[in-house]
């Protein structure tokens, strides 16, 4: 508890690092936001409630307060489900690659040989690869827009560059006296890599995940404005894809601009703490 | 200096001094290229914009009444009952752009090869044709093995093309181990035909450029009291991947006519232009509803007719086509005038969703089904939902999927799906609707017919034949497009009736009674058909043509004439 | 090892990659519902054309006979035939590829010109303005959303300025007209421009933040220390000892950046009508146009592949204690 409270004291000093907080628990207020709204009105459901006044796109009112989309949805409950949809897309696919490439890291890095050398193969294609074509492509191919499907693809292209990361530290992690302890002791590979090596690189796990969370909310939001997302689920590029289709891009700034500016500050939030939190597991960087 | 010297002539060039010297230079946008210049090949529409300027039919339709009129032919067709066979006069003095006549030869060299090598564009309106025989070189007689309506709206409006061209390329494919995939796969670079503009330049990735054709045949004929044209010189194709772009270009002038329909959201903005003309036409189209009627509850008429009460099609063209649009109560658009039947049922037309729910509700009680907790509305218009809807056989329904087509091919029906499953699911019927790849649903729908329900939609023709393609039951073959699996054997006679019958008024009736008995049946349910929105310059060109789909039709640009300057 | 063999190594590596890419690939479509008819509905159309036309693509063979055909098709080059268009893969792609070289490396290129001297001032500038300001205008951009940034870009300066083209590579008019080679070559600079300033300003904090993170732990080595104990100028310290020794880590890093920057290459052409692979690939994928998408996803991999190949060698001929 002490280290987290001195790391979180170090972060706190990261001027970058608590922007990007900040901005994130705007977002968080924004999700929260989102299932209020639908029972003060029915007309704020972000796909399907429609104000029975408006049948086209306005500018921001005092009951739409960013206005209406193409059929008169309200664009604010939109953007506050989308933040939902962002969280869970990005979180969930993270966590998804960060899992494999920790656990393929690990394998990698603690059995070594040919274990080592086919695993790291696959990494090193799928790193090279430019991972949005692909991404795209097997979209295509499964050719069902369901918003997990998507989730999961992007969460199984996304792991190469944890792994790696995690495959070094392993290795130097292996040399250690302590574990070499445990190995004299007795005990099993498994319990010496969930006991005492896993312990030690997670923190390197959960700051890859930070930027996991970025990738991925790009990634899906790439994939919903060139039309091959979830069409069923209000996401942030899904709005831009609506906007975009409908003809208002360049007309109605008030629909275009939120959804845009919400994906970007996310991703760069995201971004924004995984690089105070870089700085602080990776002293080096660090300011003397 | 020196180097500066050309590159601020080079920016000139560019901005803006190539103007005056393409006066009469129509800039057309359009959404993609052409995929081929080969008139046997090409199916899409980007094709067929270049393509149809090069080659010309026997006989056309009129743009205001679309009456059928001779073209290349003289005279009506003289059609003889008793032997099936039709006689054809051509109009003479017509040459192909490179100089050879045209005659009766290049007829039926064409029809000849449609025949041969059974081309799969061509052949539904060709099958039908024993033989053409040229009389001679101005004369023509059709064998047919049949009399089919389709010879006058399909087979005597296909294109001609010439036999001088493509005799050796025909003869070279017949050669090879698969001739008819050489035919389609002949890459034509020089185009001949003799159409009103000719090719002139093709720059792949960015432009097509077409030439006025001097010797046009129809140069200075009078149709519906206009002289045609052609008055424009020349007709340059520029792609834009985007109607936003294409907007764009049409507001700055570097195109004159976007070759494409526009959405409602850019009409507002646009109208403002004073520049700039808006045009709304309907579409010759339908989007509907289609179930699987081999399987359950799909099978059982009274619940297609409940799910039919229950889609609010006034809701989806009000909001989803911000009333650019009509409800479809019909599988014939109401814009195709003489075949569209007026009186087929429409169901749930102004009724309230209260009102909707409530006529279900008695349609499916009255068909046997029942519920674990009945769906109601309540006197304050509240609708408690209904749970667990059973068949009048005692089986729950089970869960379905409404296939809609992804975002990236239409994302309002994809919208539109959802509305439906919101709708459905408020008197209990337990349905998802599934976006899913164009490619994917056709392959389950058609090849597979592995599916519960999907929403489509048809770019249609004028002549209704099409309901017999859709409903007739030999069309329940993979691949055909009865997918459905909608047969009725009493459909099928009338269907079949009406292909063969000559007699206009006749089919009609035949085609309305059609009409009623897919409605009354609903293997299909019509949701609507859009309205085709246009955007032009009206300061560079006047004279366009409003049509059923819209005014980029063939007429529009043989009428189209130059605005000289100063003249607005 | 010398160059020459670790180069032949390396390029034994490429080969197998690929090998097996193009086995994803080929699987992937394979196992997965529609082929070439599953676009074509057409009432006019007979049902049996469409067997004609399975039949035209060879998909009625058995399934390891189409990969054999594939694979020798990929070998030669040649990718078989469009779904789509009435070409054959390799002419469609061919003309695609020089447009997206052209943007891509020109983008990389210049955003590493801008993106290495900045990283060296801030990191030299460590805790100032100048490297707060940097920092998070570089990041950014380096995580806006590229599709929405774009058509900003486009609104701004294409349509309410009229500085540039809406999108596209050349101007119909000037091509149609036989200008002559250098107002073409103008032309299509002026359409470089904006689609080439969006690409720049995603990449270059990629290098900035590289170079600056290298430079920081370069400045902390011992020989560092030393020759500010010898006094010498910093400008000097700076250019010659740091800041070149800095260089080699972000060499390598160009692996990923170049992957990195394609994703963004891929929307961008989308965005700006560049007629590059990017673009293809995305149309090819809507069109469901799979041979041409399988095609242009493998040209990106190759151009990837050997971009690291050659970041490899220039990381051999950078650092000599390096030996192969």
């Amino acid at each position: 508890m002490g280290r987290f409270k001195e790391n979180f004291n170090l972060f706190r000093k990261n001027r970058l690092g608590m922007t990007g907080l900040f901005i994130l628990l705007f977002f968080l207020l924004l999700v929260i936001l989102g299932p209020i709204l639908p029972r003060i009105d029915e007309m704020y459901r972000p796909m399907t409630g429609v104000d029975k006044e408006i049948l086209w796109s306005t500018p921001p009112s005092r009951a739409h307060l960013l206005g209406t989309d193409f059929m008169g949805r309200d664009i604010l409950s939109q953007l506050a489900h989308g933040a939902r949809i962002a969280f869970m897309v990005g979180i969930s696919a993270a966590l998804a690659s960060v899992l494999i490439g920790t656990l393929v890291g690990l394998v990698a890095g603690y059995f070594g040989r040919l274990t080592d050398t086919l695993l790291m193969r696959l990494t090193d294609i799928l790193l090279t690869l430019p991972s949005l074509p692909l991404i795209i492509i097997i979209a295509a191919a499964l050719g069902k827009q369901s918003l997990w499907i998507i989730v999961g693809i992007i969460g199984l292209i996304g792991w190469p560059s944890t792994a790696r990361v995690i495959r070094a530290q392993t290795l130097s992690l292996k040399e250690r006296p302590f574990i070499e302890a445990a190995r004299v002791s007795g005990a099993s590979n498994f319990r010496i890599i969930t006991r005492h090596i896993a312990p030690n690189i997670l923190p390197l796990s959960f700051l890859y995940m930070t930027f996991g969370v970025t990738g991925a909310i790009l990634a899906e939001a790439g994939l919903s404005f060139l039309g091959l997302g979830d069409p069923s689920v209000v996401s942030w590029g899904m709005m831009l894809q609506w906007c975009f289709t409908t003809g208002h891009t360049f007309r109605a700034p008030y629909w275009v601009l939120p959804p845009g500016l919400s994906i970007s500050l996310v991703t760069f939030a995201f971004y924004l703490i995984g690089r105070a939190l870089d700085e602080i597991i990776n002293p080096r960087l660090r300011e003397r | 200096m020196k180097k500066i010297i050309p590159l601020l002539a080079a920016f000139f060039l560019i901005s803006g001094i190539i103007d005056p010297l393409f006066a009469s230079t129509l800039k057309i946008g359009m959404q993609d290229e052409p995929k081929t210049l080969n008139p046997f090949k090409a199916s899409d529409v980007w094709s067929w914009n270049v393509i149809g300027f090069f080659y010309e039919g026997l006989y056309t339709r009129n743009p205001v009444t679309f009456e059928i009129i001779p073209w290349l032919a003289e005279g009506d067709p003289e059609f003889d009952k008793k032997t099936n066979t039709c006689v054809i006069r051509l109009k003479k003095e017509i040459r192909w752009e490179d100089g050879v006549p045209f005659t009766a030869q290049d007829v039926v060299f064409t029809a000849q090869v449609f025949l041969d090598f059974k081309v799969p564009r061509y052949i539904s309106d060709w099958d039908f044709i024993e033989k053409v025989e040229a009389l001679d070189d101005y004369a023509l007689k059709f064998y047919l093995k049949e009399p089919y309506a389709i010879f006058f709206t399909g087979t005597l409006m296909s294109l001609i093309v010439p036999k001088h061209i493509w005799e050796p390329i025909v003869e070279e494919a017949k050669e090879t181990k698969s001739p008819l995939t050489t035919l389609l796969e002949y890459e034509v670079t020089k185009p001949i035909g003799l159409g009103s503009f000719r090719f002139s330049r093709w720059h792949r990735g960015a432009y097509v450029k077409l030439v006025k054709n001097p010797g046009y045949f129809a140069s200075g004929r009078k149709v519906k009291g206009k002289i045609v044209g052609p008055y424009i010189d020349e007709i340059l194709f520029k792609i834009y991947g985007t109607t936003d772009t294409a907007i764009l270009a049409l507001k700055r002038g570097e195109i004159d006519y976007i070759w494409w329909p526009i959405q409602p959201g850019f009409v507002k903005d646009l109208e403002g232009n004073p520049k700039i003309g808006v045009t709304n036409n309907p579409e010759n189209g339908l989007k509907y509803l289609a179930f699987n009627l081999r399987r359950t509850p799909f099978s059982d008429i009274n619940f297609r007719r409940a799910v039919a009460y229950l889609i609010d099609k006034d809701f989806l063209v009000r909001r989803i086509l911000q009333n650019y649009g009509e409800r479809m109560d019909n599988v014939v658009p109401p814009g195709n005038g003489f075949w569209f039947n007026s009186n087929t049922p429409k169901y749930g037309k102004g009724m309230s969703r209260q009102e909707r729910v409530k006529k279900a509700v008695e349609i499916l009680e009255r068909g046997g089904y029942s519920w674990k907790r009945r769906p109601k509305v309540l006197e304050n218009g509240r609708i408690v939902k209904g749970e667990g809807l059973t068949m009048p056989d005692g089986t729950l329904v089970k869960p379905f999927t409404i296939l809609t087509p992804p975002a990236d091919y239409d994302p309002l029906r994809a919208i539109a799906g959802l509305l439906i499953q919101e709708w459905l699911r408020e008197v209990g019927i337990p349905v998802t609707s599934a976006p899913t790849s164009f490619g994917d649903i056709v392959n389950k729908v058609n090849t597979e017919w592995d599916f519960d329900t999907y929403l489509l939609g048809w770019r249609l023709s004028l002549d209704p034949d099409y309901m017999r393609t859709f409903f007739h039951s030999k069309e329940i073959v993979r691949d055909g497009y009865n997918s459905m699996g909608y047969s009725n054997p009493a459909f099928d006679r009338l269907a079949d009736r009406s292909a063969k019958e000559l007699d206009e008024e006749k089919r009609r009736k035949s085609i309305f009674e059609m009409q009623e008995y897919i409605i009354k049946e609903a293997p299909y349910i019509p949701l609507y058909t859009s309205t085709s929105i246009e955007a032009y310059r009206k300061d560079r060109f006047t004279g366009w043509v409003n049509q059923l789909d819209g005014i980029g039709n063939g007429w529009s640009f043989l009428f189209l004439k130059p605005i000289k300057e100063g003249q607005e | 090892m010398n160059l020459g063999r670790f180069i032949l190594n390396r390029l034994g590596q490429i080969v197998i990659t690929l090998f097996i890419i193009t086995t994803f690939l080929f699987l992937l479509f394979r196992m997965m519902p529609g082929d070439p008819t599953s676009m074509i509905l057409d009432p006019k159309m007979p049902p049996e054309a469409k067997e004609l036309i399975r039949k035209e693509f060879g998909l009625d063979k058995p399934l390891m006979v189409q990969y054999l055909y594939y694979l020798k098709n990929t070998l030669t080059g040649n990718f078989g035939k469009s779904f789509y268009y009435p070409e054959t893969v390799l002419e469609i792609v061919k003309r695609k590829l020089p447009p997206t070289i052209l943007l891509f490396t020109t983008a990389v290129i210049l955003s590493y010109l801008i993106g290495l001297p900045l990283g060296k001032t801030i990191a030299w500038r460590r805790g100032s303005r100048l490297e707060m300001g940097a920092t998070v205008f570089g990041l950014f951009f380096y995580t806006v959303f590229i599709p929405w940034f774009g058509l900003i870009a486009i609104w701004v300066f294409s349509y309410r300025l009229g500085w540039f083209p809406i999108g596209g590579m050349l101007t119909p008019e000037v091509w149609a007209a036989d200008v002559g080679l250098f107002p073409k070559i103008w032309d299509v600079l002026y359409h470089l421009i904006l689609p080439l300033s969006v690409l720049t300003l995603l990449f270059f904090a990629g290098s900035m933040l590289l170079m600056r993170n290298s430079m920081l732990e370069t400045l902390r080595e011992d020989y560092i220390l030393t020759a500010r104990a010898k006094g010498l100028p910093e400008r000097v310290i700076k250019n010659r000892h740091a800041a070149r020794n800095a260089m080699l880590p972000v060499v390598t890093a160009l692996t990923l950046s170049l992957a990195f920057s394609l994703n963004g290459g891929v929307l961008t052409e989308t965005i700006f009508s560049w007629p590059g692979l990017g673009k293809a690939l995305v149309e090819a994928v809507l069109n469901h146009d799979y041979p041409l998408a399988q095609a242009a996803f493998l040209l990106l991999a190759i151009l990837v592949l050997f971009a690291n190949l050659l970041a490899d060698i220039l990381y051999a001929y950078l650092d000599p204690r390096i030996k192969y």
